[in-house]
């Protein structure tokens, strides 16, 4: 028991726990802002199958990371843009679109890279994972000042770029949403698309425009899978992710704070279950505690909303 | 518009879905297939396309065409557990509860319905039978806590069932890992089932006990029915409709919507669970699945290809088990992966759902169908 708490308290544990959020983290973003302009994007966790396998296979024939987050990013965005297609010019229910999407991107991807490994290596392989070394991943980076300082700096120093991003990403949604003129906008699609138009938004370019940020940050999600957290693609490797974040994005009540809080609360879920099998607890019964706790904490905000929603307004004058 | 047009704007609108949806295969089995130029590749291709399109039913060889009742029995086998989830998704979505929990409970399903099976002694046919409603059962219960959450307070189905899933799965495992696993065995698998509790073949032939097409085809075609009539002749099947087509005014005309809507959501868990466990005994001997085996999502692609009508629900399972076997076969005689079904699933599914896909063709036509009205009007008035 001891033992567990040593781990529990070590900055290692602590280290793990933004790492392991910075994936959520991004997806949160991407669905709290098609939250925002009023519809739910339930594709994330295709889309980032996708970008994490076009960012690895890019990043390998480039023999850099660059080109590879980079395509990563453009493979989000552009299959964020078809899929808005057919929810908006094509009525189909987004919900069914996310799920086309998710069916797409587990054994899709699969053939994907089967068949793209197969003309360019000779060899069809189901995974990247042999091609993929750790110089070809994208780089961790010390932090100066705060590497020196002894707890702190083993905890907040040494991420992937992409993590610093993440929460970076958490400040610039922030101030995209509520300090633009387009966040104006897309806030105001999302509470009433009739008004909206009737003062000259143009409400589906509003929706693409939002459909679009959820691929970029699911983009760099993807690419933070394959690149980062695993060398290297392979089948189902999001393992749900996508569908975390949509309960993310509903316990921090749709905010950018809040959805950072929930995403480091599944951090800390997941690195607890990872702990827990390493003093050999069984990892099949560590591993749902994330989703356990999804539940959970989504069952605690609705309540907590219903209490709130139940109390009388007292009245200020 | 009248109800001939209707019909053929549907049917015209559906092979246009499956025509793109086939092209969008073609390039991908062109991308994928050998050959050093492209006149080797389009003819690679073409092979590749033939064992596609007419491989589940055919046998291609020197001689012409050949008909095999082998595979023929596959894709009727292959359609069982997909007709199940497919009607349960049918009813969910009916009601417009996106619960997507058909896929942890089919393997819940069938779990429960093995361990019923090892561990129960009872007789032939009795046997089976609750393994399978058990199986049933434990997926209505599941449901319950997706749906009631849902109707108390106001928790997305969707994220809800969706964690389940994954909570199924790792419980399932776990338990094989830790108690259930028979350790004299290399890879993890349960002891085996007991003799009575297997689902038998329709007919003792080589042909249906080596595809395993099980009474439970029948089971499955007879679950159509009862969903048929349950959908569309039953106070409860109109309700589960109604409130998919507007909760408001189901609510306002005092129909018992939170009710309805939790049963709705136990009905298709109970049926994606009966299709797990009648899988699992028709074409297993032992408990080995390690992972959600798809046909929870398959099943999602099955109800909306049948419009959410139980009615259409074989038709849409033989085209995917058609469809299926057919990727089975390029994957065996012509080296595209097997995954590429998943990709054609897609499309086909997008397309089926998207509502305004051809709507200018369907505008003509009401307006088409609209002229001849008023000019049948005109010509009724002139004779006066």
């Amino acid at each position: 028991m001891s033992n567990l708490w040593s781990m529990l308290l070590s900055p290692e544990f602590f280290f793990s726990i933004f790492r392991i959020s910075a994936p959520i983290l991004f997806a949160t973003l991407g669905a709290i802002v098609v939250e925002k302009a009023g519809f739910a994007n339930i594709g994330l966790e295709g889309l980032m199958m996708f970008s994490a396998l076009s960012g690895s296979l890019v990043s390998y024939y480039a023999g850099h990371w660059f080109p590879g987050l980079c395509a990563a990013v453009v493979t989000g965005v552009v299959m964020s843009l078809v899929m808005g297609f057919f929810a908006f010019h094509l009525k189909t229910d987004i919900i069914l679109v996310g799920i086309a999407i998710n069916m797409m991107g587990s054994g899709g991807t699969l053939f994907l890279c089967k068949v793209i490994t197969d003309i360019t290596e000779g060899t069809a392989m189901a995974s990247t994972t042999g091609l993929i070394t750790r110089s070809l991943c994208i780089p961790n980076i010390k932090i100066p000042l705060i590497d020196s300082i002894p707890f702190i700096g083993r905890v907040l120093s040494g991420h992937s770029l992409l993590t610093y991003f993440a929460f970076v990403c958490v400040i610039l949604t922030s101030i995209m949403l509520y300090r633009t003129s387009l966040g104006l906008n897309i806030r105001a699609v999302g509470e009433n698309p009739d008004a909206a138009s009737s003062v000259g938004v143009s409400v589906i370019r509003i929706r693409y425009t939002a459909m679009a940020f959820s691929g970029l940050m699911s983009g760099f999600g993807g690419a933070f899978m394959s690149m980062s957290y695993a060398q290297g693609w392979s089948l189902d490797m999001v393992a749900g992710r996508g569908f975390i974040a949509l309960a993310a994005q509903a316990m921090g009540a749709g905010e950018c704070l809040g959805g950072m809080l929930a995403s480091l609360v599944f951090g800390f879920a997941q690195a607890l279950g990872i702990r827990f099998s390493a003093i050999g607890l069984d990892s099949n019964l560590a591993s749902p505690i994330p989703y356990a706790v999804t539940i959970i904490g989504l069952v605690i905000f609705a309540v907590s909303r219903k209490r709130k929603a139940a109390k009388p307004r007292v009245q200020a004058t | 518009m009248t109800k001939k047009r209707e019909i053929t704007f549907s049917i015209v609108r559906g092979l246009l879905a499956i025509a793109i949806a086939l092209i969008v295969a073609t390039i991908l089995i062109f991308i994928s297939s050998d050959g050093a130029t492209f006149g080797e590749k389009i003819s690679a291709t073409g092979a590749a396309l033939k064992q596609f399109l007419i491989g589940p039913l055919f046998r291609i060889g020197k001689n012409g065409l050949q008909f095999e009742p082998k595979r023929l029995t596959d894709v009727l086998a292959g359609m069982i557990p997909i007709t199940f989830t497919g009607l349960g998704v049918c009813i969910m979505f009916s009601a417009n509860q996106f619960n997507l929990g058909v896929e942890g409970g089919i393997m819940l399903g069938a779990f429960v319905s093995a361990l019923a099976a090892i561990y129960m002694p009872l007789p032939t046919i009795l046997h089976a039978v609750v393994a399978v409603l058990l199986g049933g059962a434990a997926v209505g219960v599941m449901m319950l806590l997706p749906a009631l959450l849902k109707v108390k307070l106001g928790v997305s189905e969707m994220v809800c069932s969706l964690m389940l899933n994954y909570i199924v799965m790792y419980i399932i495992k776990y338990l094989m890992n830790t108690r259930l696993a028979d350790k004299s065995k290399g890879q993890i698998q349960s002891y085996p089932f007991k003799e009575t509790a297997l689902i038998a073949p329709i007919a003792d032939t080589t042909v249906f006990t080596s595809s395993k097409l099980t009474w439970g085809f029948v089971i499955a075609l007879l679950a159509v029915v009862s969903c048929g009539l349950f959908m569309y002749r039953t106070h409860w099947g109109y309700t589960i409709r109604m409130i998919g087509i507007n909760q408001d005014f189901s609510l306002y005309s005092g129909m018992k919507v939170g009710a309805v809507i939790v049963l709705a959501q136990v009905i298709g868990g109970f049926l994606s669970g009966m299709g797990g466990g009648i899988e699992m005994l028709g074409r297993y001997n032992t408990f080995s699945w390690s992972s959600l085996p798809g046909y929870g999502w398959t099943g999602m692609t099955v109800a909306i290809l049948a419009g959410n009508n139980p009615w259409f629900v074989p038709f849409a399972t033989f085209f995917i088990a058609y469809l299926n076997k057919g990727c089975d076969m390029m994957a065996t005689y012509a080296n595209v992966p097997a995954q590429l079904i998943d990709i054609v699933q897609a499309v086909v599914f997008l397309f089926f759902a998207a509502e305004q896909f051809l709507s200018k063709y369907r505008q003509s036509l009401v307006v088409k169908t609209a002229k001849e009205e008023l000019a049948a009007q005109e010509g009724g008035t002139a004779h006066v």
